[in-house]
This record gives C-alpha cells, sequence and structure tokens, in this order.
C-alpha cells in the first residue's frame, strides 16, 4: 500500500469516527455550573465553616439578601456545582490558589474596590510584582480579626522588605517594632492615590506607596503636626524636597534619624553655594565669614537656628 | 469551643515570631485563648498583667532615647473579640479591642472596633509614646527633650455596606512636656544660653463625608476642619552668665542673660475639602480626586531679654513681631487603567499640585525701651507641580509577566523674598526655575518553577535642575528579589542598588546605597518555629562643601569634602520551640553593626578642619539585642511568663567628643488570663 491509499483509508476511517463524537457532543450538552449554597460547602469543609461568622464576609451571608454570586463560599470561590459533582478537586472550583495574580486582584475587587483607599491598586507597586490580596490577607487563617492580615502587619511587610526590617532595628528609629506605630500609618499598602507627595524629592517618579496627608502632603506631617506650619519663613528645602533631604524615615544608626551623625555636615552639604541650585538660583548659599568651623559653636548648628523646619519670626531660623 | 481553640492554636506560630522586643506587642494573645458562648455572642479574650524592671549603665539619656522602658505594674497587653454568631447582634455584631502596655510603658496604644453589620462601624485608634531625646549631637545636649505624644483616631462609619455611606471622623494629636531650647541674644557672635521650655502643642480635626454608589460609579466628599495651636513658653530659670555655657566668645566673654521670657501663641486652621470619583468597568478603571486645603496660621510673639552682651553693655530688648502665614493647596490626580485584554494593563496617572505658601510678618526690635528698629518681612513659595506616569504590564504566560513605565514631571517653583522697613517700596528679591525629572523604569516577575517567585526590576532617572546639591540628577536603581514559599517554610533574598550623582561643575555630590538581604522562615509545628534574617546596608556618599575655617582669620575653603561612609549588618533571629509539655521558650537576637570604612582608630590628620571631617566621616557602632521569654502554663486559662532582654550600644569612636554607649538589662514576669 502506497502512502497515498493510505492516507485515503484513514480519512475513510476518521471521518465518520470524528462526525460521531461531534454529535455526540451536541447530543449531551455540558450542563452549565450552578450555585450550590454555602450550607453545601461546610458538608466537607466544617473547619472552614465553623469559624466564619467571626469572619468580617460573614456578614454577607447574615444578610440573606446578597444575590448567589456575592455572598457565602462562592461568592469568592465561584459557583461550586462543578465541584460538587466532581467531589472536590481543585480543578472544578475557584481556588485561590490557582489563580493569577490578576485573577485574585478581579475576584476582590468585585466587592472592595467601594473603599477610597483601594482606589489606587491598579497602578500600585505591589501589583506591578504580583503582590495582590491574597499575599497579605489571609481570609480563613487570619492572625488579626482586623483586616485578616496572614501575619502582624510588621512582620507581612518583614516578608519582603528585609532591608526596611534592618532598619527599624536601628538604634534611633520609628516605633515600629514597640507596636507603637505601624507601616499603614504612612504607607498605604494598595497603592497611594497621587502620583506623589507634592513635597517629595522624587518629584513623584516613585510614589512609594505613601499614604498622603490630605493635601498631598508627605505622611510624616499627619504626626509631626507641629513641622506643617504654613510658616512664614519655610527652609524652602523641607517644603520642596521633602523630609528626607535631611532624614532617613524608618531608621537610622545616627540620632534623630538623620542622614549624618552630624548637623553640620548635613547642612553643609546643601549649603555650599554651587551651582544654580536653591530658591534663588544661584546655589545654596554658604555659611558666613563669622562661621568659623574650627568652633565647635559653629558645628552645631541647630544650636542658633532652632527654628530649623521653619519659622513665623525671623527669616535664618533663630527664633 | 473546641473550634475556637483550633482557632487560637492555628495563630500561635506566627504570634511567637511576631514578638521581638520583650514585651507583648499589640494584637497578640500569647496563650491559646478559648472562646465562650454568652448568649448569641461567642468572646475571646485574654489579659497579660505583669511587671516590668530595667537597670541601665552607661548614658541613661540614650538609653531612654532608644529603648526607654523601664520599672513598674503595666497590663502589657490585652484582647478581647465578641461576635455575634448569627450576625444579627442586637447593638453590634463584632467588638475588637487591643491594648499594650496600658500603665506606665512608654509605648502605650489601644484599638478598638465596634461594628453592626449594615448599620454602622466604629474605629477607634490611641496611641502614647514618651519621647526622650538628648540632643547631644544637635546641639550638644542643649535640646533636650522629654515629652508625652499621645495621638487618637475615632472614624465612624454608618451604613458601610451600603449604596449611600455616611462617614465622620475625628483626630486630636498632642505633645507636651518639659523640654530645653537656646537662643542667641544681643549678638549673632556672642553666647548662646540655654532656656527651659515648656512644650503645649494640639491638634484637632474634624471630618464629615459621605460615599454614594450608582451605577458603577462612587463618588465620595469630605470636609475636613482642622485646628493646630502652640502655647509653648520659653523662660529662663535662673540668670547665665556667658561663661557658664559651653560655646561662644569664650570664657572671657562676659555675656550673660538676667532676664527673658517669650511667648509665641500660634494658632493655625486648616479647612479642606476632598472629591474623589471612582468607576471600574470589565476593561476600564478610572479614579479622579481633588484636594482644596486653605491652610491658614497666625501668631504673635513677644520676646523680652535684660543682661549684658559680650562687650559688657547692659542690654534691654525686647522683640515684637506679628503676622500670618498662608498655604493654599490645589491637587488633583487622575489615574486611567485600561485592560485592552487579559494579559495587558496600560495605566496613566496624571497628578497635578499647586501650593502657594505666602508670609509676612512685622519685626520689631526696642532696646532699652527705645525704638531702635522696625522691619517687614514677606516671603513667598510656590510650589506647582505635574506628574505624569504610564505604565504598560504585560502577561506572557501564567508564569511570566514584563512591565514598563515611564514618568514625567515638571516642577516650577517661584520665590520672592523681601526686606523692608514698612512704608519703603518693596525691593524684593525674585526667582523663578523649572525642575523636569523624566525616569523609566523596567522589569519582570517570573515563576521558574513552582512556589519560586523573581521579581526584578531596573530604573533610571534624570532631572535636568535639581534644586538641592543632594537631590536626585542622574539617578539609576536595580532592584531583585526572589523567594521560594512552601507551606511550612520560606527562603527570600534580594539585593536593591541605588545610584545618583547629582555633578556639577564646582563641586558634586555622589551617593551610592546597596542592600543586600537574605531572609529564612521555618514553621515545622506550630510549637516550633524559625524565624531569621540578615540584611548588609551599605551607604557612600562624596559631597562638595564650601565654608569658612581657620585661625586667627577665618577663610573661604572647599576642602576637604564631606564622605559619609556606612556598613551595617543587620541580623535578626526568632525560635520558639518547647521544653516541656507545658512550657515553651521564645529565644531572639537582633543585632545592628556599622564597620564604617573600616578603620580601626581615627588617625591624626594633617590640619584642624581636616580632623574635623575626618571624624566624622563614619560612624561605627554596634547595637545589639538578645532576648529570651518563658511562658509557663499553669492551668489551662493561666499561663505565666518571664522575659530578658539586654540592651547594648557601643560606639567606637563617639562623635564630636562623645560617646553615648549604654548597656541595658531589662525583663518582665507576668500572669496571662485567658479565656
Amino acid at each position: 500500500m502506497g502512502p497515498h491509499k493510505f492516507w485515503t483509508w484513514t480519512c475513510a476511517l476518521a471521518l465518520p469516527l470524528l462526525v460521531l463524537v461531534l454529535v455526540r457532543a451536541q447530543a449531551t450538552p455540558k450542563t452549565p455550573n450552578h450555585y450550590v449554597g454555602s450550607e453545601t460547602c461546610k458538608t466537607c469543609h466544617p473547619d472552614v465553616n465553623l469559624n466564619f461568622y467571626k469572619n468580617p464576609h460573614y456578614k454577607s451571608i447574615a444578610s440573606g439578601k446578597e444575590p448567589p454570586e456575592k455572598t457565602g463560599c462562592e461568592g469568592c470561590h465561584g459557583p461550586g456545582g462543578d465541584h460538587v459533582a466532581a467531589r472536590g478537586g481543585k480543578a472544578t472550583i475557584g481556588a485561590f490558589s490557582n489563580f493569577t495574580a490578576q485573577q485574585t486582584l478581579d475576584t476582590c475587587l468585585g466587592c472592595h474596590s467601594k473603599d477610597m483607599s483601594r482606589a489606587g491598586i491598579r497602578n500600585s507597586p505591589h501589583t506591578e510584582a504580583d503582590v495582590v490580596c491574597t499575599s497579605c490577607h489571609s481570609i480563613h487563617k487570619p492572625a488579626t480579626p482586623k483586616f485578616l492580615l496572614a501575619k502582624q502587619q510588621k512582620d507581612l511587610c518583614y516578608t519582603c522588605h528585609a532591608s526596611e526590617r534592618a532598619q527599624f532595628n536601628m538604634p534611633s528609629k520609628h516605633r515600629v517594632n514597640e507596636g507603637v506605630i505601624q507601616c499603614t500609618d504612612c504607607h498605604n499598602p494598595h497603592g497611594s492615590v497621587t502620583a506623589s507627595a507634592t513635597n517629595s524629592g522624587n518629584m513623584g517618579a516613585n510614589s512609594a506607596m505613601l499614604a498622603p496627608a490630605f493635601d498631598n502632603e508627605e505622611p510624616c506631617l499627619k504626626c509631626h503636626v507641629d513641622k506643617r506650619g504654613p510658616f512664614v519663613f519655610e527652609h524652602a528645602s523641607v517644603r520642596v524636597e521633602g523630609c528626607e533631604g535631611c532624614h532617613v524615615p524608618h531608621g537610622s544608626t545616627n540620632a534623630k534619624m538623620l542622614k549624618r551623625p552630624v548637623v553640620f555636615t548635613l547642612c553643609l552639604e546643601c549649603h555650599n553655594g554651587a551651582g544654580t541650585f536653591g530658591r534663588q538660583n544661584t546655589g545654596v548659599f554658604t555659611t558666613p565669614s563669622t562661621h568659623n568651623m574650627l568652633d565647635p559653636k559653629y558645628q552645631q548648628c541647630t544650636l542658633c537656628h532652632v527654628r530649623i523646619h521653619g519659622s513665623n519670626s525671623d527669616p535664618t531660623f533663630l527664633r | 469551643m473546641r473550634t475556637s481553640l483550633k482557632f487560637a492554636l492555628l495563630l500561635t506560630p506566627v504570634l511567637a515570631l511576631a514578638q521581638q522586643t520583650v514585651a507583648p506587642t499589640a494584637d497578640e494573645a500569647t496563650g491559646p485563648a478559648r472562646g465562650e458562648n454568652a448568649g448569641s455572642y461567642n468572646i475571646v479574650q485574654s489579659w497579660e498583667l505583669g511587671y516590668r524592671f530595667a537597670t541601665i549603665g552607661g548614658d541613661d539619656g540614650k538609653y531612654r532615647s532608644d529603648v526607654n522602658y523601664g520599672n513598674g505594674i503595666r497590663l502589657l497587653s490585652s484582647f478581647l473579640t465578641v461576635n455575634s454568631r448569627d450576625g444579627h447582634g442586637h447593638w453590634f455584631d463584632e467588638i475588637t479591642l487591643t491594648t499594650q502596655g496600658l500603665g506606665n510603658d512608654p509605648y502605650e496604644s489601644a484599638t478598638l472596633r465596634i461594628q453592626k453589620n449594615r448599620l454602622y462601624r466604629y474605629d477607634m485608634l490611641w496611641r502614647s509614646n514618651d519621647y526622650f531625646n538628648p540632643g547631644l549631637t544637635v546641639a550638644n545636649g542643649e535640646h533636650l527633650e522629654d515629652t508625652t505624644f499621645r495621638t487618637q483616631d475615632h472614624e465612624l462609619t454608618l451604613l458601610p455596606q451600603n449604596w449611600f455611606r455616611v462617614r465622620a471622623g475625628y483626630s486630636r494629636t498632642t505633645q507636651s512636656g518639659p523640654a530645653l531650647t537656646t537662643e542667641q541674644e544681643f549678638d549673632s557672635l556672642g553666647d548662646v544660653f540655654p532656656l527651659f521650655r515648656d512644650l503645649r502643642e494640639q491638634y484637632n480635626e474634624y471630618r464629615l463625608g459621605a460615599d454614594v454608589t450608582l451605577k458603577g460609579f462612587r463618588f465620595s466628599v469630605m470636609h475636613r476642619w482642622e485646628y493646630f495651636k502652640e502655647d509653648t513658653t520659653d523662660n529662663l530659670t535662673a540668670t547665665l552668665q556667658g561663661t557658664s555655657v559651653p560655646f561662644g566668645g569664650g570664657p572671657t566673654d562676659p555675656s550673660s542673660l538676667s532676664t527673658f521670657s517669650r511667648a509665641q501663641p500660634y494658632r493655625g486652621r486648616t479647612p479642606a475639602w476632598l472629591a474623589n470619583l471612582y468607576a471600574e468597568r470589565k476593561w476600564l478603571a478610572v479614579n479622579g480626586r481633588f484636594t482644596y486645603a486653605g491652610g491658614r496660621g497666625d501668631f504673635i510673639q513677644n520676646e523680652t531679654a535684660i543682661g549684658i552682651d559680650r562687650f559688657g553693655s547692659s542690654q534691654n530688648q525686647q522683640i515684637i513681631v506679628t503676622g500670618n502665614g498662608d498655604r493654599p493647596v490645589v491637587t488633583g490626580d487622575l489615574n486611567i487603567t485600561v485592560f485592552p485584554s487579559s494579559r495587558i494593563s496600560v495605566i496613566n496617572v496624571t497628578s497635578i499640585s499647586n501650593t502657594r505658601i505666602t508670609g509676612n510678618n512685622e519685626y520689631e526690635q526696642f532696646s532699652n525701651a527705645t525704638l531702635s528698629a522696625q522691619d517687614l518681612n514677606f516671603q513667598f513659595l510656590g510650589v506647582r507641580l505635574i506628574t505624569n506616569a504610564t505604565d504598560l504590564r504585560y502577561r506572557l504566560s501564567k508564569r511570566l509577566s514584563f512591565f514598563g513605565g515611564f514618568r514625567y514631571s515638571d516642577r516650577l517653583i517661584q520665590s520672592t523674598e523681601d526686606l523692608a522697613t514698612p512704608g519703603s517700596p518693596f525691593d524684593g528679591t525674585s526667582a523663578q526655575q523649572t525642575n523636569i525629572l523624566r525616569s523609566g523604569v523596567a522589569g519582570f516577575n517570573w515563576m521558574p518553577i513552582k512556589d519560586l517567585t523573581i521579581h526584578a526590576e531596573g530604573g533610571i532617572g534624570r532631572n535636568n535642575n535639581p534644586f538641592t546639591p543632594v537631590s536626585l540628577r542622574n539617578n539609576s536603581l536595580i532592584n531583585t528579589r526572589g523567594q521560594y514559599r512552601k507551606r511550612t517554610y520560606s527562603l527570600t533574598a534580594g539585593y536593591q542598588e541605588n545610584y545618583n550623582n547629582n555633578s556639577i561643575s564646582i563641586t558634586a555630590y555622589s551617593s551610592h546605597a546597596r542592600t543586600w538581604n537574605g531572609d529564612v522562615s521555618w514553621h515545622a509545628k506550630s510549637w516550633l518555629t524559625l524565624d531569621t534574617s540578615y540584611s548588609k546596608l551599605h551607604l557612600d556618599t562624596a559631597g562638595g562643601l564650601a565654608f569658612f575655617a581657620g585661625t586667627p582669620r577665618a577663610t573661604l575653603m572647599t576642602t576637604p569634602e564631606s564622605i559619609y561612609v556606612s556598613n551595617i549588618h543587620s541580623g535578626n533571629l526568632g525560635a520558639r520551640m518547647p521544653i516541656t509539655k507545658r512550657a515553651d521558650i521564645y529565644i531572639g537576637y537582633n543585632i545592628t553593626k556599622d564597620t564604617g570604612d573600616g578603620r580601626a582608630s581615627l588617625a591624626v590628620q594633617p590640619t584642624a578642619i581636616a580632623q574635623v571631617f575626618y571624624n566624622v566621616q563614619t560612624f561605627p557602632l554596634t547595637y545589639q539585642t538578645p532576648l529570651v521569654r518563658l511562658s509557663v502554663q499553669i492551668t489551662p486559662k493561666l499561663r505565666y511568663n518571664v522575659g530578658y532582654q539586654y540592651y547594648g550600644y557601643h560606639e567606637d569612636f563617639g562623635v564630636l567628643g562623645y560617646n553615648q554607649s549604654y548597656r541595658a538589662n531589662t525583663g518582665y514576669t507576668s500572669l496571662l488570663w485567658s479565656f
């Protein structure tokens, strides 16, 4: 038998088989998946169900008014008809462990997009790095009753942000490990709603997911309200470039979380008169000739310039 | 009951890892709390009452600045949840209360949530932080602060699950306590006098707003009233002679201050509006935001100083300053995200903000009860920033995605400064500048095998006209992270590099920061956990200087340059393990060691001024805090805890002649009741 005959016989036998399969497929259409209700789910998942009344998501069940796609287990996991018919299995239900980051985000935002704090989640660096809802939240095994976090907040953030953990262990730091301040006091893990804080040195190039103060100021000013002003005489670098010009926001080995161990190098690195820097485009003015840097008095700039963040009385921040 | 116990036991491993300070921290129930049913509610609670001790050797001020734990009885932590079992409680469906350090700890906090499904939700946060700072390295200890910072926030949402929500809030922040400050009187070259300061600041904020959701659009509006007041006063506690202060004209300076008082009440208010519109469709998400805040501050300052100046002449000086500052801020943001397909997202963010700060004051200085000067100052600073960022994300497969973005920022800074006597023509100096920043970022997320994720990104930025010599000009960044995560353990490693070169013809500034880190976390069993991490943070900077120095007369110098090098090694270890059936132990260790630039000692430099800058080029130190905690179950509801933590801080060289090293032994014993 030559090759030509071979293909002829093969087609002759295969074609009826193909038609048979197609007809069979049409004759028995696949039953569409359907909702079965949370009562059905608890038959096999009693461990999840028994404590679910403590879960914030329980309120959708308690209401009794929500449509099946927005309540109970199937509100998140999708219709469970196939799952029940198949007697379980991740392939037949919306298992978050099988979801892509985008699927997880879309599923959760189906209900949780209402909150203004999540308005920037689509463009957040977390989403960009595929860090989405279930990366931080554990719906069924939360460590915190509020927000259903998978771990205590700081430990959750430290999982990826190890260098920040190191900074919060330094001698001079914000008291995150001591529990009196939290990462979300300054950052919005769901993404900043604005491209930048108005007084940020990076000019919006990287939002760092800041949770800015009400009028887009740096979050530092939410607590350090005395630095907010408005002052008659603003220290321009503070207002234009932000607090990070002089301070390390998380923690430092230097006092007052400064970027340098002493204040005079910090000041002189800007006040060197060079270039077109500063508010007059003529360089940030140098210290006057009376300020002999060999005199310890002039090595302690803030000894006299006590109102360094801004003053209402003196352009040079002396009072 | 058994399920509650199971639930609590599931929490135990992560709770144990969370404890890094010797004290339990908020939200942590250190024992297996069992829920109890009472009517239609389930209650879980734990209360830990104990005694804390601390003995400190070395620099007590630095210890209080860094750690600040003292002696005494405290409610170290508490935890309470009340949940309705059917979601139809009469007055509430959930109460969650956590407290930490109540009684006398330097760090106290409490959080409370009460809510009834669909009707209301109330959240409260209260914090108190005892702040102590000797200020040695910035003001030779003359700016000591021993204050208490307290903040509280209340948020009430009515109809939280409804299409129409009402939100009301109140926040309050206060700082008060004794402090020291300094004042230079009579002459800018004379002595500086330390003054007692009674710090009193208060901030109140009231909020009222509503959210409306209609046909997929959500509109939010909020009005805010913010008030800030400061009534700090500065006073002299005793006559100060010039020689009694460390700096100034030297031992022969006859300056003295016999009478001084200063009051500078400040009243600020900021009425503000916020409006937000959000909509999301299958292929599009839009968020628009607008804010306006009209900040204004009014003040008056009255200062009286009587004494002798550095020439031995009697001085009787009064300074009166009045004026106000205004800062209207308008911002607008528009975020548009388009999903042309399930694989592609295009995000564009445009932000505009305009800040205009105008201030004017009238400065009057009387000398010996005779008017000698009357100045009028005026200043204006305006910052207008337009930012546009566009990002593209493409998911090639379930395991591989790419992203890239471009950001453009245009900042206009306008400035006016004037100093004149009232009635004279305006002759101020005005200037304006434009800073344009362009930057790009690109990277990928890759899952080469199951449970292993790799994230890598790189970025580059160019600013044509940075505002300060240390601002970003030519900068680049690299950020990579790999994580292998299984159910019982995870391994993480990362590297980050930031480089900035702000070089101009006369002087240059560059900074180079590199960070390596690794983390291993293992939860073998609920009672056997291990968490350890290591980070190395390297920073080196070099900046050009220009300053006056020299003897007998100061001359302009441009050398040496400012160099700063730090090499910080940071390690963290936490392990929890059982020692008997009823007792478990937690061992932790944190160390921060800055090896500086590697120098073993401070070498003698050829000139005095070179020595001044050489001494502060690096600041090697070691800060370590080992801790151990033992927890013994006495009864099913009662545990006994005892903890010890050592704080050791050691500076290799000190700064400006100070060495602030200390060592502290701290610990606590407590009883924990869990119900």
